[in-house]
């Protein structure tokens, strides 16, 4: 007798299920990046921009043949990076750091910041995982 | 047999001496933090009140208010909950490409493309990190960090508008911010009613619609000095099977009560577009991913 009305219920969670539509609030994705990071030495940054939707660094990397590549990675906006000690003043052109990049699945010289290191030492992250989430509270599961 | 004796002696009280000068550079640095100069000009946002500040004030949501992903400091608000979408919505949603799935390069999200405003209720849930109130004798004002918006509450008594978005002459335009009444349910809580939305906003950057008619429900609770909590429900038949929460949203007492300029430039999200999300490709149909952006 309870198999009954537990069955129904079963298949009115599954039909509920199907009927959900997609996340309510998503993240801006990272799927075009490659999870791994570049570990990228002497580079020399060319451009730094603290600007919206997303601060950007351009830098050249000689690779070990010598050829130059023109790199441009993004961090995330301003708000979220002053959180991580990022300000409009940390990069400027000739300054000389370690990038670790995620590169652009395009295999273009494009990237997502993993992680910076300036020529004091100082390390400077991209992620935050100590602040509750800017949409205030992700969607029930 | 006393020489280990005396080693562990030795090393404990050496261990000790490095301790209390650790925490007293410690406790000096911390001082030091404490006493630097705050400007009045600027933006603290990791600066929250602590404490509850006493208790609230009546019929008063007055201030600037740290919000979500402002700081640490503000506790995650409750979760959304899933709608039921009707056909129409789903048809809607199949068109749209949100920047979750399709990043910048394919999302078709106005926000997201051209700096288009949020429009309400997405500027409450998304880049909601500050916001004033500010009370005038027939409204309340809330005036939104994020591309220097703000939006008005009527609360003389007046009716929701019964026509908007029709052919009729006595029709009113739909806006951005739609048509805001509110009330003081009691002495803490604030409830507003909104209809007349702009049917070119997303509802979220997930791309889910709204109709002209929707009907959004805010109920602002002023739970001490120091804290404001924000519910949000929507009722839009035309779109969704039946009412959904959008979630409850937690707000702290700014200490200096100043915030900053924080707009999306049409100019800026071009070079951004240009430069870095186009030639990073889209890639949709890839597992979900995030590796960094911060908050």
């Amino acid at each position: 007798m309870k198999m009954k009305t537990k069955v129904p219920t079963f298949v009115a969670l599954i039909a509920g299920l199907l009927m959900m539509g997609p996340p309510l609030l998503a993240h801006h994705g990272d799927a075009s990046y490659s999870p791994t990071p570049l570990e990228l030495k002497g580079c020399v940054i060319t451009e730094y921009t603290w600007m919206n939707p997303h601060s950007l660094i351009k830098f050249d990397y000689k690779t070990q043949e010598g050829v130059v590549q023109h790199w441009i990675m993004e961090i995330g906006s301003p708000p979220s990076m002053a959180l991580l000690g990022w300000s409009r003043t940390t990069l400027k052109p000739g300054d000389v750091i370690t990038a670790y990049v995620l590169q652009s699945k395009t295999g273009r010289f494009v990237g997502r910041t993993n992680k910076v290191i300036l020529a004091d030492g100082t390390m400077l992250g991209d992620r935050d995982d100590a602040t509750p989430s800017r949409y205030g509270g992700d969607q029930k599961k | 047999m006393r020489k280990p004796v005396i080693d562990a002696v030795v090393g404990l009280v050496a261990m000790l001496v490095l301790s209390s000068l650790a925490i007293a550079q410690t406790a000096q640095s911390q001082s030091t933090q404490g006493n630097e100069a705050r400007s009045p000009w600027k933006y603290y946002p990791r600066d929250i009140a602590t404490g509850d500040g006493g208790p609230a004030p009546k019929r008063d949501l007055s201030g600037t208010w740290a919000g979500p992903g402002s700081s640490p400091a503000v506790p995650r608000g409750a979760a959304a909950e899933r709608p039921s979408l009707t056909p129409q919505a789903q048809q809607l949603m199949n068109e749209r490409k949100p920047i979750g799935k399709f990043g910048p390069a394919g999302a078709n999200d106005p926000t997201a493309r051209y700096c288009d405003p949020f429009g309400f209720p997405q500027n409450v849930y998304n880049e909601g990190r500050a916001l004033s109130v500010a009370t005038m004798p027939d409204r309340v004002v809330i005036l939104f960090q994020y591309m220097d918006v703000w939006r008005e509450i009527w609360t003389d008594g007046r009716a929701l508008p019964a026509k908007v978005g029709g052919s009729d002459k006595d029709s009113l335009d739909p806006t951005y911010m739609g048509y805001s009444v509110g009330h003081w349910e009691d002495d803490y809580n604030f409830v507003v009613d909104t209809t007349g939305l702009d049917e070119r906003t997303w509802l979220t950057n997930a791309g889910y619609p709204h109709s002209v008619n929707a009907r959004v429900q805010e109920r602002f609770t002023r739970v001490d000095h120091n804290t404001m909590k924000l519910s949000l429900t929507i009722e839009d038949p035309t779109m969704y099977a039946k009412p959904f929460s959008l979630g409850t949203y937690n707000y702290k007492w700014l200490s200096n009560q100043k915030f900053n300029e924080w707009l999306c430039l049409p100019s800026e999200q071009i070079k951004y577009l240009t430069e870095q999300g186009e030639p990073a490709g889209s890639f949709p149909d890839a597992p979900p991913a995030r590796y960094g952006g911060g908050r």
